[in-house]
């Protein structure tokens, strides 16, 4: 599923697709900074682990846990950003020998069913979240539900890119600079 | 349960679907048809990615993206023409050392292939045809994957569960990779002997060599550094990620000084969207190995293999010729996390070393990555060089061909694998 331009599907997008595309755009720009601080915060503490074990000799007890939550933010809420630059590979050997139209056709439709894949991940994990809520971290006073919390933005950003795909087929960040 | 798995993810993953959405659709479907509580899903994706161990690839990955924004490419290159440009074929020569050296410092193939492909592709096609070059830079880019540090063993190793540690499959991967090494050099000196390819390159000269080794020095220490500080027990695997990054920052910003506070967040970013494309891959998996375990599959696929053989070669080398076709058609992260779980166990029963399972199974999965239809570092290469995969193809085959029998060489002579690891204690 690589989103390629294609000009065998007449454009139908109008001013409507322009301003959800406009809207998501912005989205990610406001994602990514997550993403990076996310990233930033776990390089962070894995390193500061090891200096702090050989220079200080000592260790930050919280500093793996919170070096896993950080890696878990950032994993989901980047899985979004991978849609939209279709890095998720699959296999395009049977489908680029239909037609373009067909192609055009099969894209949309895989990215309706994903993007429903996606709407029953967040109901199952939005209840996950809320029975955990009441548990802690092991080694912070925070809500241990903090690591769902991140499946139930992913799946919502994911949503987003897969219907926006759906509406607007494989060109739909045409002309656009990737996130 | 596990009929309705495969159905679906066949299904949908052939209609082109990205294969993290098809392997969570396939968990869902198998759900579903267990009358399993589907609150399990979420649970199962996040108990697979939360994990220490896996952390170490979104932090090699960064390494490698602030190596190739700091210029160690370039001094990796400008050293290997000193030492090897004067040569039949020089260029390709430079290529495959300098892939080799990007190998030991980062840790995935697709990395190394637009790393390698947009810096010497275009200057080994003023020398060269376009398929000779391309075909020789993304064999070079494939040993990213076989010489450690690698993605690819990280996620093995995590799949396989206590049976390996990364550590011991780093070190499987060294006398391979150098075989490899050497190989490709060969291959590439008698193709360009063959199709007639003048001489590039200065006549080689001591001190200019001196010279480039010292300029290099920064970079080809680091290997030292990380894989002697992970294999010595001074730190982690993932811990030995994160100096690789705090070595690349320094290096970057303060020896080859071409690193920039503006290329960080982008290498950041970068690092994040690549390692979530495994990282998806794992957690939309998960629920497809709980649905196997539950269905015993492991066990069942057990005693059919032991069926047809008791002898472990011969199951070996059923694996291996399985794998090079899964290799042809399947990503091969997407691989690793639906098979390992599933044949590291049997392969146990057989009584085959795990280290050298774990290396073969990885290593034919790495060529896999080199083959049609499915090659992402053809597909890379492809895309950052704009030749034609067809092309590519039809020029390949001879470095292909070269793994296929190193494979088969470790397959014959396992000494070849496991000596380095178990000299190390592994």
């Amino acid at each position: 599923m690589k989103p390629q331009p294609s000009n065998a599907v007449p454009p139908t997008k109008g001013g409507a697709f322009h301003s959800a595309r406009n809207a998501l755009n912005w989205i990610d720009q406001s994602t990514k900074y997550l993403v990076i601080s996310a990233m930033v915060l776990m390089t962070t503490l894995v390193v500061g682990q090891v200096i702090f074990r050989y220079v200080f000799s000592s260790a930050i007890d919280w500093a793996e846990e919170v070096a896993r939550l950080a890696f878990v933010w950032a994993m989901f809420l980047a899985i979004p950003h991978g849609i939209r630059r279709a890095v998720h590979v699959g296999i395009d050997a049977l489908v680029v020998r239909l037609s373009q139209a067909l192609q055009e056709k099969i894209f949309r439709a895989m990215a309706i069913i994903s993007a429903a894949l996606m709407v029953i991940i967040f109901g199952f994990a939005w209840q996950v979240t809320l029975y955990t809520w009441p548990e802690m971290m092991p080694t912070l006073q925070l809500t241990a539900a903090v690591y769902y919390i991140a499946i139930l933005i992913a799946a919502v950003h994911s949503v987003l890119h897969l219907v926006l795909f759906a509406w607007g087929g494989r060109d739909t960040w045409e002309g656009m600079t990737k996130s | 349960m596990t009929l309705i798995v495969l159905v679906t993810f066949f299904v949908f993953a052939l209609l082109g679907m990205p294969l993290a959405f098809a392997l969570g659709l396939a968990s869902l479907g198998g759900l579903l048809a267990g009358g399993i509580e589907l609150s399990v899903l979420p649970q199962r994706m996040m108990h697979s990615v939360d994990s220490f161990p896996l952390m170490a690839i979104p932090l090699f990955m960064l390494a490698g993206e602030l190596m190739v924004r700091g210029g160690i490419m370039q001094r990796l290159i400008e050293f290997s023409n000193a030492i090897v440009g004067r040569v039949h074929g020089g260029l390709a020569h430079v290529a495959i050392v300098a892939g080799m050296m990007l190998a030991a410092v980062s840790g995935a193939a697709v990395a190394s292939a637009s790393a390698l492909g947009s810096t010497l592709v275009p200057a080994m096609r003023e020398s060269y045809d376009d398929g000779y070059s391309s075909a020789v830079v993304a064999s070079a880019a494939n040993l990213g994957a076989i010489i450690p540090p690698s993605n690819a063993m990280i996620v093995y190793a995590l799949m396989a569960g206590s049976t390996v540690s990364v550590g011991g499959l780093f070190m499987a991967g060294i006398i391979p990779g150098l075989l490899l090494t050497v190989g490709f050099m060969a291959v590439a000196s008698w193709l360009s002997y063959k199709k007639g390819f003048k001489l590039t390159g200065a006549a080689f000269n001591l001190r200019h060599a001196f010279k480039e080794t010292g300029r290099a020095l920064p970079v080809l220490v680091m290997p030292v550094v990380v894989i002697g500080g992970i294999v010595g027990g001074v730190f982690t695997p993932t811990e030995g990620a994160g100096i690789a990054v705090a070595y690349a920052v320094i290096v970057g910003f303060f020896v080859t000084r071409q690193l920039k506070l503006d290329d960080i967040f982008p290498a950041l970013f970068d690092a994040a969207i690549g390692a979530a494309m495994v990282g998806a891959l794992i957690a939309f998996a998960a629920g497809v190995t709980f649905i196997f375990t539950i269905d015993m599959i492991p066990a069942s696929m057990a005693s059919l293999l032991q069926e047809i053989t008791e002898n472990p070669t011969v199951f070996l080398v059923l694996v291996m010729s399985m794998l090079i076709i899964v290799g042809m058609f399947i990503e091969s992260n997407a691989a690793y996390i639906m098979l390992v779980p599933l044949l590291a166990p049997v392969a146990e029963t057989f009584g085959i070393d795990p280290l050298l399972f774990g290396f073969l199974f990885v290593f034919n999965l790495v060529i896999g990555m080199m083959t049609p239809p499915v090659g992402v570092v053809l597909f890379v290469m492809s895309g950052i060089t704009r030749i034609p995969m067809g092309v590519l193809i039809r020029n390949v085959w001879p470095y292909v061909a070269l793994q296929y029998g190193v494979l088969t060489l470790c397959v014959m002579f396992p000494g070849i694998v496991t000596w380095l690891p178990r000299v190390l204690g592994y």
